[in-house]
């Protein structure tokens, strides 16, 4: 058994170039910015943290980039217990954009799961979202709000850590999504390698 | 937004089915560079799973355009409920309600609007499929790391229709002990029979086998002596053939069954969480994480292909912009006629349908995930497959089941099916609360879908058509055919290695204690995520 208690899935979503994949390379690797192309065959990062005392594994999902024409997989939204919403402080559109990309949320992600709409790029000199009409679309929506600099990394750790803590607490009132293991019986059925074998033998067993 | 899609590629792929996912994903996995196209909003093609607003949208679509949508058609939906539920039932709480162990002791009353307030619980497949625990698309998931990108469930039992009611067929060692429908007797020359199936080899034909060539399965199992009781078992929901069946498809299936038995759960079987339509998807994300490009709603105008330089190159239009590539891979349902020679033989179309009810088929006491196998009812008749999957698979709200039918065509869907649906549900609306033996029928889509799954040959070496779904039960022929298709393209190389685990590149921070938890909005809290 590894040790860490709890598991949570974290999906980002949010247009291309909002710096999804730096928030995620900067909090695992403290990296900025991460060499382009090396996130081939990368899909998603691993980091555990320590909450209360205990071991938190977050396992954090990009995009693979599938969102540049749209394109995500629904099963991309599946099992996720938290989910961040990237816009570009400096940039109308990717803002613009937002009440599209939530409603792909709702259609494909559980409703329970944590949202939190972050305004990144705080570093950049021409900001065009004010930081309260960030505030308020996250409050309208029923979301977190965090803006960042995966540059600067400001707040990214306290953003992921925040999400640790709050899944954590959810996880003690149980109010998480519940899904039993994370992949099924193929990656979690370790126990069971007896064949068929087994369905003869006990027929012999019985004749016997 | 489109307009700075790249245009030139190894592979282009067109069409998120199966086979064309895979081929996707194993083109890029060994870093040809890919773009993946789909003339709709949503990935699957004919694979594809809904939610029931999805599925509304796909039935109007068949209705108001029948020459649009050429592989489904004789579609029929009903609905044996109220379009409004009763007064006091009717403030929709949603989720909170049904989701919760407060126990329920009325039956919910469901209607139209109910379905729809639900619409997202629903996952309701066009191609039902399992997978054989040890069939060629588990081992593929497993060896190419694709599996976590998916979550499977175990189907629990194997039901099948004798003597005029459900008998489950035992398959596990608690069946097997628990089984008072076969003797002892019976069970010894069960056995004997099945272990000179597993023994079985195409390439080295036993003795066992060898006169048997052209006779039917059928008879090979009287003649090992079987009952009809076991015969049943064997050909019908074992080897889910009919009268006819050839002896060694029998046999081939029988050992297929068996040797699947005692990885997973209960049964050979397992169910793909959220259904069928997930599994395209997976592939798709394993081609993206290594690269390829996405893009759904970019339907094509115009396929050429003209040789530059001895080499062959394949354009094609879309959208006003000019694609090129090497290899186009292309699924049958987008593929313009001009690039299939020759046409492919008719085959015989398949009958489908779904069912939504309000109970399982034969309550147990955990929630059940059943393949049931239908023996042919009339000498007509083809036998059916039925597969009938609850909540737990992602499939539908808290309450009800989804019921899918599958046969090979006779006259159309709903006559080719009714029958078998009448026999296990009450199709009489009325009361839902009322107890009965049979679950009520709620919702019903009878149609059928050309059998596309034929392989196809292309009128150019550059074009590789991908069929479409079969009516079989796995997914094997699709995964045989997507590696065929991808050795054509890559020779010699080798097809979805392992993708690296993300614990290969963990990165362990000794962080011991983050920043202090203080929330930004302390009132967000209140109304934080409610739907
Ligand atoms: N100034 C600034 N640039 C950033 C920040 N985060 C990302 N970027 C840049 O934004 C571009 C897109 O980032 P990327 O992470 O690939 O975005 P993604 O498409 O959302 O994954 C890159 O050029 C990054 O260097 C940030 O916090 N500040
Ligand atoms: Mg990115």
């Amino acid at each position: 058994m590894e040790d860490y208690k709890f598991l949570f899935k974290v999906v980002l979503v949010g247009n291309a170039g909002v710096g999804k994949t730096c928030l995620v390379r900067r909090f695992t690797q403290g990296l900025f910015p991460p060499g382009q192309g090396a996130t081939i065959g990368v899909d998603f990062m691993i980091k555990t943290v320590e909450v209360d005392g205990e071991k938190v594994k977050l396992q954090i999902w990009d995009t693979a980039g599938q969102e540049r024409f749209r394109s995500i997989t629904q099963s991309y939204y599946r099992s996720a217990h938290a989910l961040i919403l990237v816009y570009d402080i400096s940039c109308q559109p990717t803002f613009d954009c937002l009440p599209d990309w939530l409603r792909e949320i709702e259609e494909y992600a559980n409703n329970k799961v944590l949202r939190i709409l972050v305004g990144n790029k705080t570093d950049r000199e021409d900001r065009e979202i004010p930081r309260h009409i960030g505030e308020d679309f996250a409050q309208r929506h029923g979301m977190y709000f965090l803006e960042t600099s995966a540059k600067e990394a400001e707040n990214v750790e306290r953003l992921f850590m925040e999400i640790a803590v709050e899944l954590m607490e959810q996880a003690k009132c149980k109010e998480l999504p519940k899904y039993d293991g994370n992949l099924g019986p193929i990656n979690g059925g370790v126990s069971c390698r007896i064949r068929f074998f087994v369905y003869i033998f006990l027929i012999r067993k019985l004749l016997q | 937004m489109d307009d700075d899609l790249p245009t030139d590629f190894q592979v282009i792929v067109v069409g998120t089915g199966m086979v064309e996912s895979i081929v996707a994903a194993a083109c890029s996995r060994i870093g040809k560079n890919v773009l993946h196209l789909d003339s709709s909003d949503h990935y699957g093609g004919l694979w594809a799973s809904y939610n029931f607003d999805g599925l509304q949208k796909f039935i109007k679509e068949v209705n108001a355009d029948p020459k649009r949508q050429l592989q489904v058609y004789n579609l029929i939906e009903k609905w044996y409920i109220e379009k409004d539920s009763p007064q006091d039932e009717k403030k929709e709480d949603d989720e909170n309600k049904t989701d919760d162990t407060k126990s329920e002791p009325v039956k919910k009353i469901w209607s139209h609007a109910s379905f729809t307030a639900e619409y997202r619980k629903f996952n309701i497949d066009m191609t039902p499929k399992l997978l054989f625990s040890r069939g060629p698309l588990v081992e593929l998931l497993i060896s190419s790391n694709i599996a976590r990108y998916a979550e499977f469930r175990c189907v629990t039992r194997v039901l099948t229709w004798l003597n005029d009611k459900l008998m489950p067929v035992p398959c596990s060692r608690a069946d097997v002990f628990a089984t008072e429908a076969v003797s002892i007797v019976e069970k010894r020359m069960l056995m004997k029979m099945l272990t000179s199936i597993v023994g079985y080899n195409e390439e080295e034909m036993n003795n066992e086998f060898k006169d048997w060539n052209d006779k039917t399965f059928k008879e090979y199992l009287s003649h090992k002596g079987l009952t009809p009781n076991l015969i049943h078992y064997v050909l019908f929901a074992i080897a889910g053939g009919t009268n006819n069946m050839p002896c060694l498809e029998g046999v081939k299936e029988c050992k297929k069954f068996l040797m699947s038995l005692g990885r997973y759960g209960n049964t050979p079987f397992l169910w793909p969480m959220y259904g069928s339509g997930e599994l395209p998807q997976c592939f798709c994300r394993l081609c993206a994480v290594f690269g390829g490009v996405y893009c759904l709603n970019r339907p094509i105008d115009k396929v050429e292909t003209k040789t530059v330089d001895d080499k062959m190159v394949v354009t094609i239009d879309s959208k006003s912009k000019t694609l090129n590539c090497d290899h186009l891979v292309i699924g049958i349902n987008e593929c313009p006629k001009n690039l299939i020679s020759p046409e492919p033989a008719e085959s015989c179309d398949i009958s489908k349908a779904v069912f939504i009810t309000n109970g399982s088929i034969m309550p147990s006491e955990k929630e059940p995930l059943t393949l049931l196998r239908f023996p042919p009812l009339t000498d007509d008749d083809n036998a059916v497959t039925v597969l009938e999957v609850g909540p737990a698979t992602g499939s539908c709200p808290k309450g009800l089941y989804v019921v899918y039918f599958i046969t090979n065509k006779v006259k159309d869907a709903e006559s080719d099916l009714k029958p078998y649906a009448e026999k296990i549900f009450d199709m009489s609306g009325g009361d839902q609360t009322q107890t009965a033996d049979k679950p009520k029928c709620l919702w019903s889509l009878f149609y059928n879908v050309k059998d596309t799954s034929a392989p196809v040959a292309s009128s150019a070496d550059a074009v590789h058509v991908c069929s479409g779904p079969d009516a079989g039960l796995d997914f094997d022929r699709a995964v045989e055919q997507a590696e065929q298709i991808f050795k054509k393209i890559c020779p010699g190389e080798e097809f979805l290695p392992r993708a690296p685990d993300p614990e290969e590149i963990v990165f362990e921070d000794d962080v011991t204690h983050g920043p202090e938890f203080q929330r930004e909005e302390d009132d967000a809290d209140g109304d934080a995520p409610k739907e």
